[in-house]
This record gives structure tokens, sequence and C-alpha cells, in this order.
């Protein structure tokens, strides 16, 4: 039995593929983009996540814990907080336990034409226990949501397990992938090329960070190489928004969005689409 | 999309408000209540004479632009009792809130079939077959008060002439000699009807199946080439607009509380669906306007089309917080189960906000009082957990003190005396032709009783059964000794419960149960019991007001609550519990058997404006609404709202004179709300999906 770590259920997701879903957040992703927005699924560990913005500093916290110079997560200091500020974001479970939680709303979702996506985090990130997963859930619509960050082996053993994929290609140009992303694209781009010419439903992400994504070569070179894929469904271009860096304090990390500027308005562009009769709309 | 013209009467009315410059100054509302009180004049009398003086006082008002007329002048509607009059009435008398008929249905059907003067006609046959001296002095009253209408209206020919507006002059004289033929003309008789109600000082006027006795008018005009849909939805506009005129001076317990509520669709008694092309026009109309009046209600059931919810749910976005939704295959059997003849409960209505209310036949009084279903477990948690060996033991004691506090709010009921209305009773069934005003009973008589914080109830019912019954982590004496105290003395035991997960509105299947038990021993407590008007009682699950009244001086409870924290409103989750999701909401909410509470009270559901982003996620979210309907929900509206922007709008209420959000069972305008009011939808907000 595979287990694997995931961060959160949410129900009734409408932007996460096709009808009306429930997303799994799968805890841990290899890449660092500085624009995250979901940054408590970046590390693969249970962390402790603190709404400090409503803290009244009362300290009660303070007094019950074990480990004041390094947050080991225990949870020793979630109940005492009077307004539930505090959470263990995380959770370690069996493929088993988490098909249990999935199913018992799976009616409801497949007889409102959609099923269970996996997000992140990368969900590729703990493929073994995603794959058992997957496996487990065959008669129900599963999508992804993933960077496609991955040995290509992997990807298409994830890929035969799907109906549904939503995939990020972020930065084509590979110098600039590695320079904004700390990785190498090759893996990503040979996986959307197979996804490209696959046989399912896709859909592309474009994250629009100013400067670094919405750039005309981007646009161009992302738009071309989509150009003639008949399983595409649509090119979706998600603005960046200045409130991703409304977590990171909440983890104990400082947002650094070093490489653009975040009050910069991203350009969207969804002429170059139009030009090769690809379906753009801005989520 | 609106004309120029109605826009620009849209600014008129209701940005600028400039109607209210025609207003008279306020006058001694007491004077006429003196000359009765002196004179000893009978009720019925001094209801006839008041709704004639203001009247007879109104000044005509014409505007250039408009089609349909009548805009209230008289800013002052006179008390027909004084004040020691209704000192010594209350003494034995309850005297339901203002004391006037109120939050029914009239058939309006009644008056629209026929013209006012062809009414007076038929009362004169009544006095004339009639030796008696009572009955025929009734008729008389009513002949009265039409001939004010109509003298009235012969102003406003008059005045329209004056000004130069033909339309008017020609719809309004029409109606002073002949029933209404067109669709203007019987919207023009609508608002003269619904203008006189208003003058008499009868509130929370109802609309009804607007899009019912409307409809005919409607074909005529389609049929006879009179109207296009296009100038049909204008026409409908201005008519929809009229209802905001005057209705800041219209009683309630806030700004838009004034029960302008029209109910849309649903099954007739041969279980047809009504939905026309002009239900239609109607949501059109209202989606084109985002004017809180008149509030839409949309009656679904499961055979109801997505493509319906899709519109509604295209309002929803709009931020006005409804249509609300009610459906048929609860409520309508419900009303069956409850004594409501077949055809009847089919006919059902809401009256102001969400009360199943039958039109032109019911005088029920639908919120008559509250159980506080979180006071009756708190007080059977301090009395009785000591003493409960298991859980069992509890829960029967909470059910005798529900069933306890029915008792006294039964019991302590005194008579209810409602001020006479003979202008209303000429669109109730049986009224008029046996003289026999409505404020003394219709063919139903029923009272509601809401039932008030059933969440809190049920989450502390399950944080008794899991923390003291199941893994004992308290005592029971613990248990009333945290709560007796506020947890002050333990403050984690207070936390632990407050954000434990085994709520209602997560659907577990212990709080499912809970609640579904909980309000079924409020239904079998008030069955069988009758009222001083011979009708019965109807549990529900609303809470109007009460959620701030009752909440305020309640100690704290075994979910975790403390002392004095608000309840939620209506039939919603606690507002502390992190809910796992709407899917949850709806599961649980749709679970307990509520055809036992057909008083109404619907769930309430926040969603966060960025959801209706597009037509798939709308799509989408009218979906999770059929399944609510579809699961054997009763009655549902949602919330479009943002945080951020109601924490402004706080801040800066000049910024945000026209943001709306939905209150307890109606629309309103956000800035306009008193404070507790706003901060609670705050809090509500926490649950948005």
């Amino acid at each position: 039995m595979e287990y694997g770590t995931i961060f959160d259920i949410k129900q009734f997701a409408v932007f996460d593929g096709p009808g009306m879903r429930q997303t799994v957040f799968l805890k841990g992703c290899p890449l660092h983009c500085s624009w995250c927005h979901n940054p408590e699924g970046q590390s693969s560990r249970p962390q402790l996540m603190v709404s400090y913005a409503s803290c009244t500093h009362c300290d009660a916290c303070k007094k019950v814990c074990p480990s004041p110079d390094r947050c080991i997560a225990c949870g020793t200091c979630i109940y005492v907080c009077p307004l539930n500020l505090r959470h263990i974001v995380g959770e370690y479970l069996s493929s088993e336990e988490l098909e249990r939680r999935i199913r018992k709303d799976a009616d409801f979702y497949k007889r409102n034409g959609g099923g269970v996506t996996f997000s992140g985090g990368e969900p590729l990130f703990q493929s073994t226990f995603l794959i058992e997963t997957l496996k487990r859930l065959r008669d129900m619509n599963r999508a992804i949501e993933t960077s496609g960050y991955t040995e290509p082996e992997i990807y298409k053993e994830v890929y035969e397990n799907l109906d549904f994929v939503i995939q990020d290609i972020k930065i084509f140009n590979s110098e600039e992938h590695k320079r904004h992303i700390g990785v190498d694209n090759r893996n990503i781009l040979e996986n959307a090329r197979y996804l490209r010419d696959g046989d399912k439903p896709f859909v592309i992400r474009i994250p629009l960070i100013p400067g670094v994504t919405d750039t005309k070569e981007n646009y161009e070179e992302i738009s071309s190489f989509l150009s003639g894929s008949k399983n595409l469904v649509r090119v979706e271009l998600l603005p960046y928004l200045k409130v991703a860096g409304a977590k990171y304090g909440m983890i104990g990390r400082d947002y650094d969005p070093r490489d653009f500027n975040p009050d910069d308005v991203p350009i969207v562009n969804h002429k170059v689409f139009e030009e090769k009769n690809i379906r753009s709309i801005k989520l | 999309m609106m004309s120029e013209r109605i826009k620009d009467m849209k600014r008129f009315f209701v940005e600028e408000k400039k109607q209210k410059g025609t207003r008279k100054k306020a006058r001694d509302p007491y004077e006429l209540a003196r000359a009765f009180e002196k004179a000893r004049t009978p009720d019925v009398d001094r209801a006839a004479e008041r709704l004639c003086t203001v009247l007879d006082r109104e000044t005509p008002v014409v505007y250039p632009f408009e089609k349909i007329a009548f805009t209230r002048t008289e800013v002052t509607i006179p008390e027909i009792f004084t004040e020691s009059e209704m000192e010594t009435l209350s003494k034995k008398y309850h005297i339901h809130e203002k004391g006037d008929v109120s939050n029914i249905s009239v058939d309006y059907s009644m008056l629209l079939s026929t013209s006012f003067k062809d009414k007076i006609v038929e009362l004169e046959g009544y006095i004339a077959g009639c030796g008696d001296e009572g009955k025929k002095h009734y008729w008389t009253l009513q002949i009265r008060i039409l001939n004010s209408v109509l003298s009235l209206m012969s102003r406003y020919v008059e005045k329209a002439r004056e000004v130069g507006n033909e339309v008017v002059e020609k719809t309004v004289a029409h109606l002073l000699s002949s029933k209404p033929e067109t669709l203007l003309e019987a919207m023009q008789m609508m608002r003269i009807i619904h203008f006189t109600m208003w003058a008499g000082r009868n509130y929370h006027n109802t609309l009804g199946h607007l899009d019912r006795y409307l409809y005919p008018f409607y074909a005529h005009d389609i049929s006879k080439g009179i109207l296009s849909r296009d100038s049909a939805l204008d026409l409908l506009e201005e008519f929809f607009l009229s209802f905001n005129r005057d209705s800041d001076l219209y009683p309630g317990m806030q700004q838009g509380d004034n029960g302008q509520s029209l109910v849309l669709g649903g099954y007739d008694e041969d279980g047809n669906d009504t939905y026309s092309d002009f239900s239609e026009l109607c949501l059109l109309a209202s989606l084109d306007l985002r004017l809180i009046d008149p509030k839409i209600n949309l009656r679904v059931s499961k055979r109801t089309p997505l493509e319906r919810y899709v519109l509604g749910t295209h309002m929803t976005k709009q931020g006005l917080g409804f249509p609300q939704y009610s459906n048929d295959d609860v409520v309508i059997p419900g009303l069956e189960n409850l004594g409501y003849d077949k055809e009847d409960a089919a006919s059902y209505v809401v009256a102001a906000c969400w009360e199943f209310i039958i039109p032109g036949k019911a005088m029920d009084i639908p919120n008559l009082e509250a159980l506080s279903f979180a006071g009756a477990v708190r007080r059977a948690t301090v009395e009785n957990l000591s003493s409960s060996r298991t859980y069992d033991e509890f829960l029967a004691a909470v059910d005798k003190t529900i069933e306890e506090d029915v008792e006294k709010i039964i019991s302590s009921l005194k008579p209810v005396y409602i001020f006479p209305s003979p202008f209303l009773s000429l669109m109730m069934e049986g009224s008029t032709e046996n003289a026999k005003d409505i404020s003394l009973g219709a063919k139903y008589n029923n009272y509601g009783i809401h039932g008030s914080g059933i969440a809190t109830a049920v989450d502390s019912v399950m944080a008794v059964k899991k923390f003291v019954f199941e893994n004992g982590e308290v005592t029971g004496d613990e248990m009333i000794k945290a709560i007796e105290s506020d947890f002050e003395n333990d403050k984690i035991l207070g936390n632990r419960l407050r954000y434990d997960k085994d709520k209602f509105g997560n659907d577990t299947p212990e709080t499912n149960e809970i609640a579904d038990h909980l309000l079924s021993v409020f239904h079998s407590a008030l069955q069988g019991r009758r009222n001083d008007r011979g009708g019965i009682f109807r549990a529900g699950t609303g809470s109007a007001m009460y959620y701030i009244w009752h909440s305020a001086d309640m100690g704290a409870t075994p979910d975790g609550r403390h002392k004095g924290e608000v309840i939620p409103a209506n039939y919603s989750p606690s507002l502390f519990t992190k809910v796992n999701g709407p899917v949850s909401i709806i599961k649980s909410f749709a679970y307990p058997d509520l055809k036992k509470v057909i008083n109404g009270g619907p769930l309430t559901i926040e969603m966060h404006d960025s959801i209706f982003r597009n037509d798939e996620s709308i799509e989408k979210v009218a979906r999770l609404i059929k399944e609510y309907i579809d699961l054997g929900g009763h009655q549902l509206q949602i919330n479009t709202v943002n945080k951020d922007t109601l924490l402004d709008a706080q801040i800066h209420p000049e910024k945000y004179r026209n943001l709306i959000v939905r209150v307890w069972g109606w629309s309103g305008y956000f800035v306009e709300l008193d404070k507790c009011y706003q901060d609670h939808i705050i809090k509500r907000i926490e649950l948005t999906v």
C-alpha cells in the first residue's frame, strides 16, 4: 500500500476540469516558482500554518510550545489558540483512505458531469501514490493539474490513468525557464508533446507573470507549439494576482517575488491564439 | 438592457430619489385616534376612515416620462388607536407587531378582474339584499373606501391632463369606469391597489403569483399586437421600479424589509408547470434593473430544467441575494400534511420573506413567535446532563425541554387582535360576500413558530454525545461548569468544542440524524394544538430577527459558542464551523425531513463573487442549487459576497450606496443596515465557498 501527503480536499471545484469536481491537493513540489500562490504545497512535510493577520498576541501558543527554537509541527499549540488560527497543513495517509474520502461524494460529482482532480504542489512528485490512487478510481472522471515536471516514463504511466489533463506551460525557452524556475524544461516539454499528440482532452494553462511569461516570444512559442493539436480544449490564462503572496507569512516564510514586479499588470494576449484557431480564456 | 427611459427613471427614483421633493410634512400621528377615542368609533370604522383620510389628503403627482403613475406624498399614516387605548388592548390581546393586517398574500385577481366601479355595484347589491344592519354598514364602509380611491384617480386624470401625460391620463381614465384590458392598465390598477394597501398601513404587502395574475393581460397584448416581448419588458421594468418609489416610507424591521416579494412558476393543482414566457420576462426585468424590490422567488421542483436555475444564478451573480428558491416537491406535501387542501397547497406563495402562505385564503400569522432550539438544548444541558446516565437519557431530556418551551410559547399566547382592513378584505375569499373582515379570520388561520439556531443546537447535542458520553473527555458536571463559566477556567476545552469538525453542515451521519430528530420533536410538539382562531401551529426553520434576540442573552453552549455570541440566521451552519464545503452543507441540510417544518426558513449559502467568473462556472453553481432541491431541501437563498468589499463599505459607506446583501429573508442595502446586522453578515462570510 502506498502512502502520500495531501494538504486539502476542496469541494465544488469549478475551475479544475469538466463538470463539478473535488480537487485533492498533494503536498510537495520540485519547482520553486517565485510567484507560487500555494507555498504550503511546496514542502512535502507537514507544516504549521498560522493566520497571523487575526492574531491578538495573547501568547497562549508560546506558553505551551515544546520546541520554541524550531517548529517541529507537533500540533501542541493548535487547540490553545482561542481563534483557531493555527493548523497543521499536510496529512499522511494511505491510498485506501484517500479513496474512501474521495468516494464519499463521488456520486454527487459524477451526476454533475465531473469527478476528481489531483493538484498540488505537484501531484507527479508523489507519482507512485498518485498512480495507485488513480487506479483505485477507474470508474471516476480523473484529472490532474500539473507542471508536467517528471520523467517521461512516469508521466506516461500517470497519463494512462487519466481522463483529462490540465497542464502548465510556463516558459517555453529553456534558458529562461532555468533562470526563473531553477530547473531544466526538457522533460516538461517532452511530456507536453506527449500530451499534445495524445488522445485525451487537455487544457494548457499559462500563469501570466509580468515580464516573465507574458512576453511576445513566450506567447508565440507556446501557441506555435500547440497549433493543430486536436484534443486541446483551450488555453487558460491566469493573470498574476498580488494576493498570491498572502500565504507565505502563514508558514513563516517571506514572500520574495525576486524576478518580476508584482505591481505590474500582466499582458493578456488572446490574439496570438486566435490566429492559430486555439480557444483561449482568462481565468 | 434597460432603455434610456428606464435608466433615467431609475436614476430619478432610486439614485437621486427626486420623488421625495413632492412629499408633505409629517403630521401628528394620533390626531385621528384621539377623535375616534372621544367618539368611541368602532374599529372597522376607524380603519376605513383612516384610509379614506389618507387617500383624500393625497395630492396627485404625474411625471411627464412615466406610463404608470401614483406616488405617495403623505408621509404620515395616522394611528387608529391612542396610546392609552393600545395599552388597554395589549393587556387583553396579543397585538402582533404593529397590529395591522400584514404579511399575507391577497388575491389581486379579485379586483383585477373587475373595475372599482363594478365592485361598488356588487357591494350595493349585497346591501340591497340583506337585512343585517351590521353587514350593511361594513359594505357601506368598503364603498366609501372605493369612492375615495376613485376620487383620487379622478384627480390623477386631471393632473395628467395638466402636465400633458396622455398615457397616464388615458389609462387612469379607463380604469375609472372599466376593468383593465391591457397589461399597462392591469399594472396601473395593481399600482393603485398596492398604493392603497400601504396607505391603510397594511404592510409586508406581498405580490404573490404576479406571473399568473398578470399573464392574461400580457397574452392579450401580445396576441393583439399591442406589445412586443421587448416593449412588454420595458413596461415590466417600469412597473418593478414603482415598488421602489415609496418604499422608504414602508414599515419594516430594517430598511429593505418591506415584504414586496413575488413568486414565479411552480406546479398548479394538476401538477402542471406554470412557468411562462411572462415569468421569464419577470426574471429578465429584475436582472436588468438590479433593484431590491420586488424580491424574486422561484418555485422549483425535481422537474425544473437546469436552464431556469442558470438564469436564476445569473441573477444571484448580480449580488441581489435573490432569487430565493422553494421546492414544490417538499412544500406542497408539507402543507397538505398540515391540513391545507390540495389545490390551496399547490397555490402557495411566500409571505414577506420565506413563510409559505396561500394567496386569498389565509390569514395565517407565520411569524408569531419563535422557539430557541439552542436555548432549549442549553437548558437541558444545565438542568439534566448531570443526572443523565446515557446519551439517550440526555437526548430525551432535550426533547422534553423543547416540548416544555413550545408549551410555554403556546400557553402564554393571548388571543390575537388584528386591526380591521376592509380594503384588503375585498381581495380575500369569503370576506366580502359575508361582510366578515379579513382581520377576523379566513379559511386558514394558522400560526407559525420559527425555530432559531438549529445548527447551534445540533452541534451542542453532538458535542455532549462525543465529549461526555463517547470519548469521556469531560464529565457532565465539567461540561455544565464550562458553559456556565463561559469556558473561563477551561479555555482549551472551549476551543476543542468550538473547532471540532463534527458539526451540522459537515455531512456526518450523526449530526444529520440529530438535526432530523430535533426538527421532528419541534413539529410533534406543535401537532394537534389549536390556536385561539381555530387554526393550527406550524413549525419552521426560519429565524427572522430572532437570531439576534435569542443569542444576546444566552449563555455559552456545549458547541463552544461563547456567551452572547450570535447564532446563525435561519437554517444555516454555525458561524464558526469550519465546513468542508458546499457539497457537505447541501447534503447535511437536505437530510432532515423538511416537510415537517414547512413554516419555512431557508438554507443560506454565501458564495464568493469570483465563483461566478464565466458561464461554465455559473452553470456549475446552478447545478449545485438544483442538487439541494433534488435532494429534498425546502428553501434556499444564496448571497454573493466579497468580504473585503463589505469591510470597506463599513468604513466608506458613501462609496457603497448600492451594495445589496441578503439579510434574513430579504435583500437590503448594506450601508442602511444597523451595525449588528452588518457584522453578522461579515461573520457569515467566513463560510464562503
